[in-house]
């Protein structure tokens, strides 16, 4: 198997890992961490893909997810501390005001 | 190339582990630094040397620092006394593994044949270098970085509209947790 097989394992292996961390912690922010561990999961692909292109355009999408979530960590900190701020807590199943 | 993508590879998943497993937010945290770095050192692996410096820089060092100082700003108990959902568990991770296997004798074949149809053209331009990533980044990819610069001043404006204290009044530090925070 080649490294870039060896790659797609692992990216595979790191999504479902994040998404497995998404529906079962409750903390928000350990699941806000989970969501940065899928995002990086992409980008191994991203990388291991543009590899094997012999491109770079891959890298270049890779940078910009980066760029994406630098600004998606400031927004959503922002919300779990302001949900803090109102609820005194940030475990998800705390926070169920719209549940019916 | 393969031996370090498998070691750090493998460090990368055991890190991935320990995120979801620790219960303690803060070992989480510092799992997922070791899991953000060894995914750096397999960029550097492939060749993408200039994305495993950003790696470094951007993400186990600016977005880390900020999740860590949120982290101990709030200073959360670990979730040691609240029940675990084994249901919820088991169901997430019987999902996650059947996906696994669905998904991976389909494309790792295909990731292989490609391999074996572009072995000529691999090679001729794998260099990750800065000059190369920038070349292509200020002449083909202007309007999407132009773009992302909007999208990071719009991230910061609104991280700093939602971290400010909500009442009307303008008299500061006026009780209130956290209260007069400006991000």
């Amino acid at each position: 198997m080649s490294v870039y097989g060896l790659c797609i394992i692992l990216s595979l292996a790191l999504f479902l890992i994040g998404a497995v961390g998404v529906c079962v912690r409750r903390n928000a922010i350990v699941v806000f961490m989970c969501i940065e561990l899928m995002l990086n999961a992409v980008n191994i692909a991203f990388v291991a893909f543009s590899r094997l292109h012999g491109g770079l355009d891959g890298q270049v999408a890779v940078f910009f997810v980066m760029v994406i979530a630098a600004a998606e960590s400031a927004v959503g900190l922002a919300i779990i501390l302001s949900v803090f701020r109102s609820f005194i807590s940030v475990e998800t199943s705390d926070v169920s005001e719209l549940k019916w | 190339m393969m031996i370090s993508a498998i070691v750090f590879g493998s460090i990368a998943v055991a890190a991935a582990l320990g995120v979801v497993l620790m219960r303690n937010p803060l070992y989480s945290a510092f799992s997922l630094v070791v899991n953000l770095l060894s995914v750096a050192a397999v960029y550097a692996s492939l060749d993408a040397h200039f994305l495993a410096v950003s790696q470094v820089v951007v993400y186990a060092g600016a977005i880390m620092v900020l999740v860590l100082f949120v982290l101990m700003l709030l200073n959360l108990k670990d979730e040691s006394e609240a029940p675990r959902g084994w249901l919820k568990i088991t169901v997430a991770s019987c999902g996650a593994l059947l996906l696994f296997s669905s998904i991976l004798p389909v494309i790792l074949p295909a990731v292989e044949t490609l391999h074996g149809d572009s072995v000529s053209g691999e090679g001729q331009l794998v260099e990750g270098s800065v000059l190369a990533i920038g070349r292509l980044l200020y002449s083909e990819y202007v309007p999407q970085f132009e773009l992302s610069s909007l999208v990071l001043l719009v991230g910061v404006v609104g991280a700093v509209m939602l971290t400010r204290k909500q009442s009307s009044d303008p008299s500061p530090r006026e009780g209130g947790l956290l209260g007069g925070g400006k991000s």
